[in-house]
């Protein structure tokens, strides 16, 4: 996968890397909705997993590979800060929020406005309101929901985890927008050559020097 | 490639692109100006000379690093922890960098020339160097052991990966952000150039890179990991003292939802921290990864038996924290800025392993910023744990004991233990003290009753005779007694 990293690849046979964070308060359910995703479980008193805050999958989406990396974060208003170092490079964002819980939905639009002026429109974004099992006791408006997510560019997606209800759906859905993402950054920066700067993490790139001393290493020896 | 000249073309003057030597081809910053022709016969020159000027310098210096080493017995592992060592770690440095030049190139004497090989063999290899070049040495026989299982793909690799170490070489005075970026974009090009020309599948390229980072990272570790050009160090010592200040941070504070008490689970976190700190024994960026996701499935392990279900983030980024804190690692800093400097970035980027070291650095973060508000403490009651005024722990003392090994349990029970019997004692000892009191007093009062008593009656004995003379004078009528009868002879 060496250098597949955020921009997938072109070439055929290669597959998509995806990176996606979930992000949202405390309970509404962001573990849940992954495990009954990758595990297909639900509150099960007989998890095997060890754990569910870093999970992967695996899809074939239209012929194309896609290998998702799904990263939890921690909820706690006292984490909020580290967001950034958890988010950066990721090619999705799940914001979840609990329907009956009118702060997390506020949470969820703290963190849109914080991904936006961080990572920009390259970040697919994703608003879903879980719990949808227990519509009784509703607390957030559908109307008002939709319409926020598409003043900012985002899709919204109603899921229970306890239902097993939208939770594929919202996961494909991602997905087929990645590849898109992706497929329009290929061509933009031309085939073959995949940007260097965002394969890599964490390193603080300062493009004021020649870059051609590993490459002329390169030439030499094949030369 | 494209991109490459692109790049370069922003920042270079058309002058400095021309070879240095005039000779009318193009030069490369990479050969130091020359063109591919000129700077293989300057460099030819340069080697052959360096070699000579290498050899005496290490003789020369051999000496003063032996009393170096004997002076600071830990040599590298203790460096982080005082800066009084500085001095040393400087000439430490220096011969080290001597040594390992002719390294460089008795390893490239494997391929050719064995005269290089014929000086290691008669350097005398000093002590400090000779751990580190045995296993650089173990390291190179393993790579190539493992090149030769891919044939002309893997000759070339070493090749590749040869000239990249050559140009590192003459890159260690750049700054250490400049020779990160050299080491990724080598990582990048020789993944592509695997996958595009070599046809190699994706599994396998990324089990190659796997042994090149292993292989060109055991070589660059010296040079690399915390250079003083940096303020690693400093950062090092920083994030250390503040861990030190947080002592008084209980698990209930971070609300890390491990319970200690259990056995198997407090066996976990000590062998979370083992991990944890073990980190910084390795010298392969991917090793130090490992150990940092050996530490996290010991804690999913300890929250997993303490809560009965798959750890979510929620529960496993307080448990990092407090792990770390309860750890204190060394070299924390350095170790983090090193892995992110050097890994190869696919892994670091949506890989397992890239996950828990985001997390890791989350921790530090997090320590780092760490205030009154995040442990759900008032400020006053903040500033007096950082101070070391007052402790949580002696307000709390019945759930002060989880962190403490079995032992030191048993030894405060038994602390307490003799609390209570000395209260006991001294309890016993005032009631003793009453008693006696009491008996003292007691004595004390019959006597002064009795003396009371004796001056209120006291004894009053009137002369005998006085009293027998009054009987008789009381007798005053005893003549008008008649006469007492006399025996009277009646003649009958």
């Amino acid at each position: 996968m060496a250098a597949a990293g955020s921009s997938g690849g072109a070439a055929a046979g290669r597959a998509y890397s995806f990176k996606v964070v979930l992000l949202g308060e405390g309970c509404v359910g962001k573990t849940s909705l992954v495990l009954r995703y990758c595990e297909n479980k639900f509150n099960d008193k007989h998890i095997t997993t060890l754990q569910a805050s870093f999970l992967t999958k695996k899809l074939n989406i239209g012929g194309k590979r896609v290998n998702l990396a799904i990263w939890d974060t921690a909820g706690q208003e006292r984490f909020h800060a580290l967001g950034p170092i958890y988010y950066r490079d990721s090619n999705g964002a799940i914001l979840v929020y609990d329907i009956t819980d009118e702060d997390s939905f506020q949470k969820v639009k703290n963190w849109v406005k914080e991904l936006r002026k961080m990572l920009g429109n390259e970040i697919c974004l994703c608003i879903v309101g879980n719990k949808i099992d227990l519509e009784k006791e509703r607390h957030v408006s559908i109307q008002e929901a939709e319409s926020y997510a598409e003043s900012v560019g985002a899709k919204h997606y109603h899921t229970s985890a306890k239902q097993n209800k939208g939770i594929e759906e919202l996961f494909l859905d991602l997905c087929k927008r990645m590849i898109e993402t992706a497929q329009v950054d290929e061509r933009a920066k031309g085939n073959g050559s995949s940007q260097p700067g965002s394969a890599r993490r964490g390193v603080q790139i300062i493009d004021d020097e020649p870059q051609a001393q590993s490459g002329g290493g390169g030439c030499c020896s094949s030369g | 490639m494209s991109l490459k000249s692109e790049r370069r073309g922003i920042h270079v003057d058309q002058s400095e692109l021309l070879c240095k030597k005039g000779c009318g081809y193009y030069g490369n910053p990479a050969w130091q100006g020359f063109c591919s022709k000129c700077w293989r016969e300057e460099y030819h020159k340069a080697r052959q000379k360096q070699i000579q000027e290498d050899w005496e310098l290490a003789e020369r210096l051999q000496r003063e690093e032996e009393e170096a080493f004997a002076s600071s017995q830990s040599g590298p592992g203790t460096q982080s922890l005082t800066f009084s060592k500085f001095e040393e770690k400087k000439t430490n440095e220096k011969t080290r960098k001597v040594t390992t030049v002719k390294k460089f190139f008795s390893a490239s004497s494997r391929v050719g020339s064995k005269k290089a090989e014929i000086q290691e063999a008669k350097a005398p290899s000093p002590s400090i160097n000779r751990q580190a070049s045995i296993e650089t040495d173990r390291v190179s026989k393993e790579f190539i052991e493992f090149l030769k299982t891919f044939h002309k793909t893997g000759q070339e690799i070493y090749k590749q990966t040869k000239m990249f170490l050559e140009t590192m070489h003459y890159k260690r005075d750049l700054s250490i952000e400049e020779q990160s970026e050299c080491t990724q974009d080598f990582y990048q090009n020789v993944a592509e150039r695997m996958q595009t020309r070599g046809k190699v599948p994706s599994e396998r390229v990324e089990k190659i890179m796997d042994q090149i980072e292993k292989y060109i990272m055991t070589r660059l570790y010296k040079y690399v990991f915390c250079p003083e050009t940096t303020d690693d160090e400093k950062k090092d010592l920083a994030i250390q003292k503040r861990i030190r200040a947080l002592h008084w941070v209980t698990p209930q504070m971070l609300c890390v939802p491990v319970n200690e008490e259990i056995s198997e689970v407090s066996d976990m976190v000590v062998k979370a921290i083992t991990d944890i700190i073990e980190m910084d024994s390795k010298r392969v960026p991917r090793d130090k990864l490992a150990c940092i996701t050996k530490c996290s499935k010991h804690i999913f392990n300890a929250i997993k038996i303490t809560k009965n279900e798959p750890a979510s983030a929620d529960d496993f980024l307080p448990t990092l924290i407090y792990i770390v804190l309860k750890g204190n690692p060394p070299r924390l800093q350095s170790n983090i800025q090193y892995i992110t400097r050097f890994c190869n970035p696919s892994r670091l980027m949506a890989g397992e392993d890239g996950y828990y070291f985001t997390n890791l650095c989350c921790a530090v973060a997090f320590i780092e910023k760490l205030d009154a508000q995040s442990l759900n403490l008032s400020q006053e009651d903040f500033d007096r744990y950082m101070s070391g005024q007052t402790s949580p722990r002696k307000q709390e003392s019945e759930n002060w004991s989880p962190d403490a090994c079995l032992g030191v349990k048993q030894m405060y029970k038994n602390l307490d233990l003799l609390s209570q019997l000395n209260e006991r004692q001294e309890r016993i000892m005032s009631e003793a003290k009453k008693l006696e009191k009491d008996l003292i007093e007691w004595t004390d009062g019959i006597a002064k009753e009795v003396q009371d008593i004796v001056e209120k009656y006291p004894l009053e004995i009137k002369p005998p005779n006085q009293s027998l003379a009054a009987i008789d004078s009381e007798n005053v009528e005893n003549d008008k007694l008649p006469p007492p009868l006399q025996p009277q002879v009646y003649a009958g």
